[in-house]
């Protein structure tokens, strides 16, 4: 039985589809640092900007005809203004009343997306967005072919473009945050009134913060997109948004390279659990991923709130 | 009076039942240093967060520069001039002790998205010319060797002076002291009240800070507030407050 | 002063300005006078009937919630999962010990209690005395939102479960229906909430509550025992909680693991709309939320129902985040 548990070591398929998820998750949670890590606020919406990016995406292909990397484009922006339109009225509030009104969104978007049967299909699903980067798909698949490299599976070309992208997404967040611009969005974090005091509109900052955070967010749905190649409501669960959250902290609040790094050893780790038996009938096995990642969320917060690569004193502001 | 860098009538600010602000005028005089004392909970701290733009009155009038800045947000007056420094201080303890200085520069292209995309040149010049201020700054306030250290390993005084060095960044025309000299040392307090009046003999800097040192109230200051229970129950030369019944009354009755 | 003069000075009444009462109030009536013309009094009524029913569980679940974040101001975003339990334990007790409904409804409330009493000493109280702030304390309740939930459908699978509630015969009045159980669910809320009422009015302990709730510096400095305080409003609240699951588990005949999760964000409007920390507030919040979501049935499909109190909570975070009963410095920044 320890060898059947082990194999996925070996299995390229396997390493394929962890490296989707890494960069799924990761370009989510890129976001979820730039808010949290570095703006200081928390924002519980990521989620519903994924769907909202994702199903603009989908149902100006499918429904309209649109061509698919236009439609990405618009799926960004209406992701952006949502983001916008969100922020306007709430970042002015309290922390924790932010955060309800953004999980509150979240849940409004998952909710109407299940109940717009004549657009989104409701819980049937969305199909037929895949065609355009099928044909890109296929068409690298062969020039790899061509050029020696084995191409074990059709979803190597995505594993590689979505890697790709989570690390020049990473180098360029990391970058901006780096910058004056940056330097503003870090003093919001652990003094908005001293920012205030030195003449920045903080709130413009915000969301700004949280606009770009809401791009990403639905180009992390776009990958989600063509991996599973059915857009259904129950894939944008404030799960997502946990895992976000766990990611961030492992890799330390702030760390940008930390995101790359915690995404890729908790996606081994949950994926290869998969191959774990346990005596238990599936649908309770998915139960116990979910209780595993509750439960070390809070082992996390309470034991080690500065994650593996954080500097303790980043977390020192009694957050 | 037509030089008055900053006019405040009857305004008035109450949290619930209390009124931590009761009618207050005062008027400062361009190139000042005034002194604003009164036992605490007098409302020097309110009245100095209803001028800055921190809290909101719930009537009167605030004019700075011949401009009225009444209940316009804390960042757009600090903008236009009129900077404070708070009792506890603010300084960001996670970011070091110079990139406190140069998030206080004003009008710097790289702080906005667009320039910064845009104009990258421009946002390095500017980031370059701040460096440079923040570090003349720093110099004058003996914080040059600490330049480089986190904020948050400051001592308390030191703390202090980084934040009016902070607040100088923004080059303003009135700056707002809540208690500048509390837990400095005396030496570095006098070195302290000496850049206040050389700024103010070289720039026309006006000052109007809160202190409870009588000391220094009497001897560096130009004129003397004095407020109690939310109202101005004394305004005049630091002298005429000795014998001010007033005055006495509001401190002993505190 | 001693303690029990400041505690009564901090914890009279405070009513309102007519303000927003008063707004609520016309809104209620123009929304009824609109909905009497469109749908006819028959229709109204009937909805309104419902909206009464959901209203109260809303309100038992709500009060519980704004009563720990009262004396905490923690957004506990596990509470739906609070009356999950109790749904749960309650419907353990009919089926491993065959109690009556009644009885099983007071040991799921009693059980969730002594749950609520039990998390507060492990895991609440030694986050706080770490020093955790509220962030650390918002992916806590996350984090226990997964464990409690998934945890509830590891032990007792997917798959609805009867409560065993009568959830056929009907009491009818006029032309207007209402199920026995929920009429029932409807008084048991009531006596609820009216004991809620008088303990918090009346009792030492009750203006004690109150008294940290509204002012905390003061009733520390004024001897008021906080750790106590604590542990009673958790105990209230898991009691209130779990009985807010065992009604609304009968009300609707089956529950599920995701019966909590379903209705927690309208407990959240509620206990806003009523202002976060007042008691009086989330009965208040409860029945208008129950009532806005069932009138709006009348107008808009049943199915989006919940997402009319979404937007009523914004709505309320957008133009008065302190709700109803609240004060206006607690909500800005």
């Amino acid at each position: 039985m320890v060898a059947t548990t082990f194999a996925w070591v070996s299995s390229p398929d396997f390493w394929i589809n962890v490296a989707i998820l890494t960069a799924t998750y990761g370009i989510f949670a890129l976001g979820i640092q730039l808010n949290k890590g570095t703006t200081g606020i928390t924002n519980l919406a990521q989620a519903g900007f994924m769907a909202i990016g994702a199903y603009t995406f989908a149902i100006l292909v499918v429904r309209e005809g649109w061509n698919s990397w236009v439609a990405m484009l618009v799926g960004v922006g209406a992701a952006m203004v949502a983001a916008v339109l969100v922020g306007l009225p709430s970042l002015r509030l309290r922390a924790d009343y932010f955060a309800i009104t953004t999980l509150a969104f979240a849940e409004i978007v998952r909710y109407l997306a299940d109940n717009s049967r004549d657009l989104t299909n409701g819980s049937q699903g969305l199909a037929g967005y895949n065609n355009d980067w099928f044909k890109l798909s296929l068409s690298m698949e062969r020039r790899l072919d061509d050029a020696g490299i084995p191409t074990p599976g059709f979803l190597v070309p995505l594993a590689l473009v979505s890697v790709a992208l989570l690390l020049v997404l990473t180098l360029l967040v990391g970058a901006l945050v780096r910058t004056p611009w940056g330097r503003v969005l870090r003093a919001i974090r652990e003094d908005e009134d001293a920012a205030r005091a030195l003449g920045k509109n903080t709130l413009v900052y915000k969301l700004q913060s949280l606009a770009l955070s809401a791009a990403l967010a639905a180009v992390a749905g776009y990958v989600l997109a063509f991996n599973l190649t059915l857009l259904t409501p129950e894939q944008f669960d404030p799960v997502f948004t946990i895992f976000a959250y766990v990611i961030v902290i492992l890799g330390g609040l702030g760390s940008y390279v930390g995101v790359v790094i915690s995404s890729f050893v908790l996606m081994t780790l949950l994926e290869a659990t998969r191959f774990v038996e346990l005596p238990l009938p599936a649908d309770r096995v998915a139960a116990v991923r979910f209780v595993i990642v509750g439960a070390v969320l809070m082992l996390l917060v309470a034991f080690r709130p500065q994650g593996i690569l954080g500097k303790r004193q980043e977390m020192v502001l009694g957050e | 009076m037509s030089d008055a860098v900053l006019v405040v009538e009857d305004v008035s600010k109450s949290f619930g039942a209390v009124r931590a602000v009761d009618g207050a005028t005062i008027d400062v005089a361009r190139g000042s240093i005034t002194a604003l004392i009164g036992p605490n909970g007098a409302g020097k701290s309110s009245l100095f967060n209803v001028i800055t733009g921190f809290e909101r009155p719930e009537r009167g009038r605030v004019r700075f520069d011949g401009r009225s800045i009444y209940r316009l947000p804390p960042h757009i007056i600090a903008r236009r001039g009129l900077v404070r420094t708070f009792q506890l201080t603010k300084t960001l303890s996670v970011m070091t002790v110079l990139d406190n200085m140069l998030l206080a520069a004003k009008d710097h292209p790289g702080e906005r998205l667009t320039s910064l995309v845009l104009q990258p040149r421009a946002s390095r010049r500017r980031e370059r010319t701040a460096r440079e201020r923040a570090g003349e700054l720093l110099e004058r306030f003996d914080l040059g060797p600490v330049s480089g250290d986190y904020a948050g390993t400051l001592s308390g005084g030191q703390r202090k002076l980084l934040e009016l060095a902070r607040a100088l960044m923004l080059e303003p025309r009135l700056v707002l002291l809540d208690e500048p000299l509390a837990g400095v040392n005396p030496t570095l307090g006098r070195r302290l009240l000496g850049h206040i009046e050389e700024l103010r003999e070289r720039d026309a800097t006006t000052f109007l800070f809160v202190e409870h040192d009588m000391e220094v109230v009497m001897n560096h200051s130009d004129r003397v507030i004095v407020m109690a229970q939310g109202k101005v129950i004394a305004d005049g030369a630091p002298h005429e407050m000795r014998g001010n019944e007033r005055v006495i009354e509001a401190y002993l009755g505190a | 002063m001693t303690s029990a003069d400041a505690v009564s000075a901090l914890a009279n009444p405070r009513f309102p300005r007519v303000g927003p009462l008063g707004v609520v109030a016309v809104a209620l009536a123009v929304s009824a006078f609109y909905l009497l013309v469109r749908v006819g009094p028959t229709a109204l009524a009937q909805a309104t009937v419902n909206g009464l029913v959901t209203g109260s569980y809303f309100a038992l679940g709500a009060a519980g919630l704004t009563l720990v974040y009262g004396v905490l101001k923690l957004l506990n975003f596990a509470w739906g999962e609070y009356l999950t339990l109790g749904a749960y334990l309650a419907v353990l007790g009919r089926t491993a010990f065959d109690l009556p409904l009644g009885v099983a409804l007071i040991f799921g409330a009693v059980a969730t209690a002594v749950f609520a009493l039990l998390l507060e000493l492990s895991m609440w109280r030694p986050m706080r005395r770490k020093g955790a702030g509220m962030f650390q304390l918002l992916l806590m309740s996350l984090g226990l939102a997964f464990v409690m939930r998934y945890v509830i459908q590891l032990v007792a699978g997917t798959e609805v479960r009867q409560v065993g509630s009568n959830v056929t015969s009907t009491i009818r009045v006029g032309d207007i229906y209402i199920g026995r159980t929920q009429l029932w669910a409807v008084l048991v809320a009531f006596a609820a909430l009216v004991t809620l009422a008088v303990l918090l009015r009346r009792t030492r302990l009750g203006k004690q509550i109150r008294a940290l709730s509204d002012n905390p510096e003061l009733a520390e400095t004024t001897g008021v025992n906080t750790d106590r305080i604590v542990l009673v409003t958790w105990i209230l609240a898991g009691a209130l909680a779990g009985l807010a699951g065992v009604v609304y588990g009968a009300s609707v005949g089956v529950i599920t693991p995701t019966l909590g999760f379903g209705i927690v964000l309208s407990l959240f409007a509620a206990a806003i709309l009523g202002g976060l920390g007042n008691a009086y507030g989330a009965l208040a919040g409860g029945i208008l939320i129950g009532l806005v979501q069932e009138w709006s049935t009348l107008v808009i499909a049943a199915n989006l129902k919940i997402a009319v109190s979404f937007v009523v909570m914004i709505l309320v975070l957008i133009l008065r985040p302190q709700g109803i009963f609240g004060q206006a410095r607690t909500a800005e920044r």
